[in-house]
């Protein structure tokens, strides 16, 4: 099956023309988007992702290499017939009201605008905007407006979904519906490319990431790939004898108190050995978690912890 | 379909467009003073100075419609520029061109908009020609048709070069060279004074280049102060209003050639 998205060897330089000034947005990166993942595109503030996402688009054009969008050059309409797109900070117009901007879109997408009723308010219902169709979106929450932004972005079931920082701006409970949203559209078969700055969700919803720093790409891989067990577990357990401590602490275990029991963290070659004498010590084990690198501890060392975010 | 919704919202945006709405309100303001002393010159006409009163009131009705009319070039100028450049400036564009849309399809929509802007400007334009005139105690001979096509073959030159040099340039920037490639055609006129102080190798050069708009002037056929009609025959009128389609034409496929190659970047 042929990449949905992909980059080869890419370089984007923006020139000040006046000043003579050329800053490399973009080097030599190279890296593929399978068709059917869900795939995070990471990096610290000016790392080149907006850059990445606009070649993608068609919007800018690169300095050397080649780009493919589900097979076609980007900015052919081949390809974006089959795209759905969330810019960062969806623009809108303000004139219009959800219905108007979807009917907009829809006829931009080609639909024709006698048919597009159902599917401007099943997309709105998707959203939760179905109560807010008529309200002008000038008047819309910075939230309403990004969700209304998803929605656009569904129109046509597209086969590729770019979207940067889909959940920027949402509360708890509609970065959730996001999450579940992605979920549900991978299950049907979509590609999705995003980027975001909230790199649990990333962990939880994406199949593989994509790093890139200062303009080139420091890693990318299946979540597996990236992040490797530690080789230690955590164990909880309803309560922890001083003796059990102390003899957890010599095996270079860690031991942490809380509300909810006690969490032991001990090397994975001890595990059984620990579960036995926990057991043996009348200690109920609650369960029993490998340890794997979070993510974050992955962007922090792979970038440096200096960019603010992904 | 798609260059039809572009054409639409961009019309229903200008309709709402604050800097078009208090450009319009100028214009209506301006139009206004330049009524009263017309009205004033009526007020004080009397059997003994009539024909005197009626040449001046002729007069001003003929300044009235040529500033109406020059300043819907600007007019058109001025919303074909910000028609591209709002939406760059929003960020708007990056959704509409993410959707199964060609460059050049946008901006045809965008010149499509101005265009139906423009109409609706001539429209105006010539009621408030019809009624100055009726007002000066004249009747407008001329077809109808005329006075809006003439008028429109000039704004599509306008609009064209509005839209031509904003893919290019910042808006302030395109509107200037807009005002300066008006005023260069005004100083280049086979009648004006600046030929002559020019090689004549340049003179010819930017002659060329330079849109006729004085071609397409509607004094070419009426004159206002007599509301008379010169003859000019039908083949004539299609060369001249031909010429300044074709003119626009040009910019409008230069435009889109340059658009082709700009990024769309949130400005």
């Amino acid at each position: 099956m042929s990449p949905a998205a992909e980059f080869r060897n890419v370089t984007k330089v923006y020139r000040r023309r006046f000043l003579g000034q050329e800053v490399a947005a973009l080097t030599d990166v190279s890296f593929e988007v399978q068709a059917g993942e869900v795939c995070a595109f990471l990096g610290p503030n000016g790392a080149g992702k907006t850059t990445s996402i606009s070649i993608l688009m068609g919007f800018l054009y690169p300095d050397a290499g080649e780009v493919r969008v589900l097979g076609y050059e980007p900015g052919d309409v081949r390809a974006k017939s089959q795209i759905g797109f969330l810019p960062e900070n969806f623009a809108f117009y303000k004139y219009l009201n959800a219905e108007k901007l979807l009917r907009f879109h829809c006829a931009l997408a080609g639909r024709d605008n006698g048919n597009s009723g159902e599917l401007i308010l099943e997309l709105l219902r998707k959203v939760r905007l179905e109560e807010y169709k008529t309200l002008k979106i000038g008047k819309y929450s910075r939230g309403m407006v990004q969700r209304l932004g998803i929605a656009q972005a569904l129109i046509g079931d597209p086969k590729l979904l770019i979207l940067d920082e889909p959940t920027s701006g949402l509360d708890p409970a509609g970065r959730k519906e996001v999450r579940d949203l992605i979920v549900s559209l991978r299950a049907a078969g979509n590609t999705i490319f995003l980027s975001s700055h909230i790199l649990s969700e990333i962990e939880q919803v994406c199949d593989r990431a994509i790093i890139v720093d200062r303009g080139k790409l420091v890693r990318a891989g299946t979540m597996e790939e990236l992040l490797t067990p530690s080789g230690r577990v955590e164990i909880l357990v309803n309560q922890l004898s001083p003796e059990m401590e102390s003899e957890v602490m010599a095996w270079s275990g860690a031991v942490e108190r809380g509300a909810h029991g006690v969490k032991l963290t001990v090397d994975i070659t001890r595990k059984r050995e620990a579960i036995e004498k926990l057991w043996a010590a009348n200690c109920d084990v609650i369960s029993l978690t490998p340890i794997r690198g979070s993510l974050e501890e992955l962007f922090l060392n792979l970038v440096g912890g200096d960019g603010g975010g992904a | 379909m798609k260059i039809w919704a572009i054409a639409t919202n961009t019309f229903a945006g200008f309709l709402r467009d604050r800097l078009l709405i208090v450009v319009f309100i100028i214009l209506l303001g301006i139009v206004l003073l330049l009524m009263s002393p017309m009205l004033a010159y009526k007020a004080v006409t009397t059997a003994a100075n009539a024909a005197q009163m009626q040449a001046l009131v002729l007069s001003e009705v003929a300044a009235i419609m040529s500033f109406l009319s020059g300043c819907g070039s600007f007019f058109a100028a001025l919303a074909a520029a910000t028609a591209v450049a709002a939406e760059m400036k929003s960020g708007t564009i990056q959704a509409v061109m993410a959707r199964p849309v060609k460059r050049w399809q946008f901006l045809a929509g965008k010149y499509l908009s101005v265009m139906m802007l423009m109409l609706c400007y001539v429209v105006l334009m010539l009621g408030m020609s019809y009624l100055l005139a009726w007002m000066g105690g004249e009747r407008i001979q001329s077809a109808p048709w005329l006075l809006i096509l003439y008028p429109m073959a000039r704004y599509a030159i306008y609009a064209a070069l509005g839209i031509l040099f904003v893919t290019f340039m910042h808006t302030a920037v395109a509107f200037g060279m807009v005002f300066l490639v008006a005023v260069l055609t005004t100083l280049l006129a086979p009648t004006a004074p600046l030929g002559g102080h020019l090689a004549p190798w340049v003179h010819t050069a930017l002659y060329s280049v330079l849109p006729s708009t004085g071609l397409l002037s509607e004094d070419r056929f009426l004159s206002i102060t007599s509301a008379n009609l010169h003859p000019v025959s039908w083949l004539d009128h299609v060369a001249t209003l031909a010429y300044g389609f074709d003119y626009a034409l040009v910019c409008l496929l230069l435009a889109m050639w340059s658009f082709h190659y700009r990024t769309l970047r949130r400005e």
